[in-house]
């Protein structure tokens, strides 16, 4: 179990004349992700969501806020302290291709981690060997035909593949896929999407997914959580199936409504939103305001914090929160 | 503004295009045959290694070594052959005839210079005799793509986001008033809101301006907003193509089926997903003979060994496949007699 509270984090562009430009990244995030649970990340490019995928995988640290790892709250821990908690996240990075030594053939490339977790652990060397050929039939694939060659001998979504099963030497407890499919072929991206779902199925590891494309977020688990990030904060969060069939904030269902629609096989949906072109914030308002189409007066006055309201499953942050139907229905066929 | 003259059609003939390699040419591109009707948006529609980019290129006879067009004939109304020009022709038709917008085009702009700087410069370079009217023509197609022309037009590359970046590629495809345009991957790494607002875009400006459009894309979403035909490329050859409504309402080909198959969509059951077994080809495991997609392929054939598929026409459509049948509507055989459809 993995969690956070009050999740901050600015970063200082160095400007020009006018100095240091303040840029907050996230603006107070709680999150959870539960063992063996699935949570799927979901917003536009600098929404904030790559840097808390980073910062729960240690790799950058927050300005304020908590995160805890099995109970134990990292920031009474010294950084070597952290380590250990930290290596149960591993981070999936959304390149294959840089992801792995392009010099080192991918036994290379399994057995330096596997060899340490064979010191460490205290087994023989050639348990690391069995591991990798165990670790790589996991991610579906040949051991035989994949051990001895090189990254560039195979194709993005193997690549891909290779990195889940290096990630998996070290036995985490959360696999972080940022964008993880958005550089695989189209045909073979259900495929990686199956992979995570089934490992989290077999091997009870958690699975956070980052990604711009709700749709792929389903395949990681329909009984998985999603969180909408827009500009620093969680502007809706729910299960899967209820925030995509039934979104109650403008900005989820702009972003459903971007989606483009398989005309012939399936109709737009009837309500769908189409945000407004426009920039600047209102320094005390809603962060959406500015583009929302059913901005009030109060949205540039106010800002809305996430919260539950009647009896939706759901959480969001809007003070007039309505159900749209905006996503695509497929058209009813004899 | 947009002139008189109808749009222009395209018709490609037996295009074949191929890459030295070390195991000598192979061939990106196979035999294909396409038109591009006049006034409509064609998409083409294929993974990494398709011949998709390679065929866009050919429209421009742009394809650099170690590639060269081999065989075939790119027919342009007004330009005639392009395959057969050369030099200065084949200069002046780049940007004046045919537009085109690079991929990653969010990033091909010159860094050090401004917009309109680069709009003059694209003049200089194709004797434009009245800079201030192309500016004005500049700043009102940025305008009806909803920016501020004139700010625009005084901006360096990196005082604009990605979507600006992309309208500013359209806009440079069509200031010289090119009535031909190609836009290959045209959203790729932008996000789903500027993404639908770019799509929308090209479906405007394609309208008002009477224009033929090609787009390259490996999203079939991309295709399915804006085309109104679509040709699925796989391993160098058309697979398919037709009326992209009825394509997508009734895929012949296999590879159609399951493509589509295999995108994640937001309603529906999740189980009926499936990715393709197997992978893309790339160049150098294209087979020479029988189906490029047989390996894959879960209605595979001995004749698909040898045979190269022929293409099997029904009235608007085609597919190229040895189980399509023209006698039944051009279903797969072996589907249509298994009963394995989709709901």
């Amino acid at each position: 179990m993995i969690g956070g509270t009050g999740i901050t984090k600015t970063f200082r562009q160095r400007g020009g004349v006018l100095g240091a430009r303040e840029v907050p990244a996230l603006r107070g995030v709680d999150f959870a992700i539960p063992k063996g649970g699935a949570v799927s990340f979901i917003g536009e490019s600098g929404c904030g969501k790559t840097t808390l995928g980073r910062i729960i995988a240690g790799l950058e640290t927050c300005d304020s806020g908590e995160i805890v790892i099995d109970d134990v709250a990292m920031s009474s821990l010294s950084h070597r302290g952290r380590q250990p908690y930290f290596r149960r996240v591993q981070l999936i990075h959304q390149d294959p291709y840089s992801a792995l030594n392009p010099t080192r053939t991918i036994h290379q490339a399994l057995a330096a981690p596997l060899a340490l977790r064979a010191r460490q652990t205290g087994r023989p060397r050639s348990w690391a060997d069995e591991r990798a050929r165990e670790l790589l039939g996991l991610v579906g694939l040949d051991p035989g035909y994949v051990l001895p060659r090189y990254p560039h001998q195979l194709s993005g979504g193997m690549r891909q593949r290779v990195v889940i099963a290096r990630a998996l030497t070290v036995d985490p407890e959360v696999l972080v896929a940022d964008e993880a499919v958005s550089m695989i072929d189209v045909s073979l991206r259900l495929g990686i999407l199956a992979l995570l779902k089934d490992l989290r199925e077999r091997l009870g590891v958690s699975v956070l997914f980052i990604t711009h494309d709700v749709a792929t977020a389903r395949y990681i688990g329909t009984d998985g959580e999603l969180y909408v990030i827009y500009r620093g904060q969680v502007v809706e969060r729910g299960p899967v199936e209820t925030v995509i069939s039934a979104p109650v904030h403008p900005y989820t269902q702009a972003l459903l409504s971007a989606i483009p629609v398989l005309h012939g096989l399936e109709s737009p949906g009837e309500q769908r939103v189409v945000p407004v072109e426009a920039s600047g914030e209102h320094p005390d308002g809603c962060l959406f305001a500015p583009r929302c189409p059913f901005r009030t007066e109060r949205c540039e006055r106010e800002r809305p914090a996430l919260g539950r309201d009647g009896d939706t499953p759901q959480e969001h942050a809007c003070f007039h929160p309505e159900r749209r139907s905006v996503v695509a229905v497929p058209v009813s066929r004899r | 503004m947009a002139p008189e003259q109808s749009p222009p059609g395209v018709r490609i003939r037996g295009l074949t295009v191929v890459y030295r390699t070390p195991a000598g040419e192979l061939p990106a591109v196979s035999g294909v045959d396409l038109d591009l009707a006049p006034g409509t948006i064609t998409g083409v529609v294929g993974e990494s290694g398709s011949g998709k980019s390679t065929l866009a290129l050919s429209l421009l006879n742009a394809v650099q070594p170690p590639g060269r067009i081999a065989a075939g004939s790119v027919e342009i109304d007004g330009l005639g052959d392009v395959v057969a020009l050369g030099g200065e022709g084949l200069r002046r038709a780049r940007g004046r005839h045919v537009g085109y917008v690079f991929q990653a085009a969010q990033n091909s702009l010159n860094p050090l210079k401004t917009v309109g700087k680069q709009v003059l410069d694209l003049g200089r370079s194709h004797g434009v005799e009245n800079p201030r009217g192309l500016l004005a023509d500049a700043r009102d197609l940025l305008g009806r793509m909803g920016l501020d022309g004139a700010r625009v037009l005084d901006s360096y590359q990196h005082e604009l986001s990605g979507g600006m970046r992309q309208r500013v590629g359209i806009m440079l495809a069509l200031v010289l008033n090119a009535r031909l345009v190609v836009l290959d991957e045209p959203t790729t790494a932008l996000d789903m809101i500027t993404q639908a607002t770019i799509l929308r875009i090209v479906r405007e400006v394609h309208a008002e301006r009477g224009l033929t459009t090609l787009v390259i894309t490996h999203d079939l979403g991309v295709v399915a907003e804006v085309a109104d035909r679509l040709a699925v490329m796989y391993g160098g050859r058309v697979a398919e193509q037709g009326p992209t409504r009825e394509v997508l309402a009734e895929p012949r080909h296999p590879y159609t089926r399951g493509l589509l198959g295999a995108i994640p969509r937001l309603v529906g059951d999740i189980g009926e997903a499936h990715a393709l077994p197997g992978r893309p080809p790339t160049l150098a495991d294209i087979p020479a003979d029988g189906c490029v997609f047989r390996e894959r392929c879960p209605l595979r054939m001995d004749v698909c060994e040898t045979g190269r598929p022929p293409v099997v026409v029904s009235v608007s459509r085609s597919a190229a496949c040895h189980a399509v049948r023209d006698d039944d509507g051009g279903r797969p055989a072996v589907a249509a007699a298994t009963g394995e459809e989709q709901a």
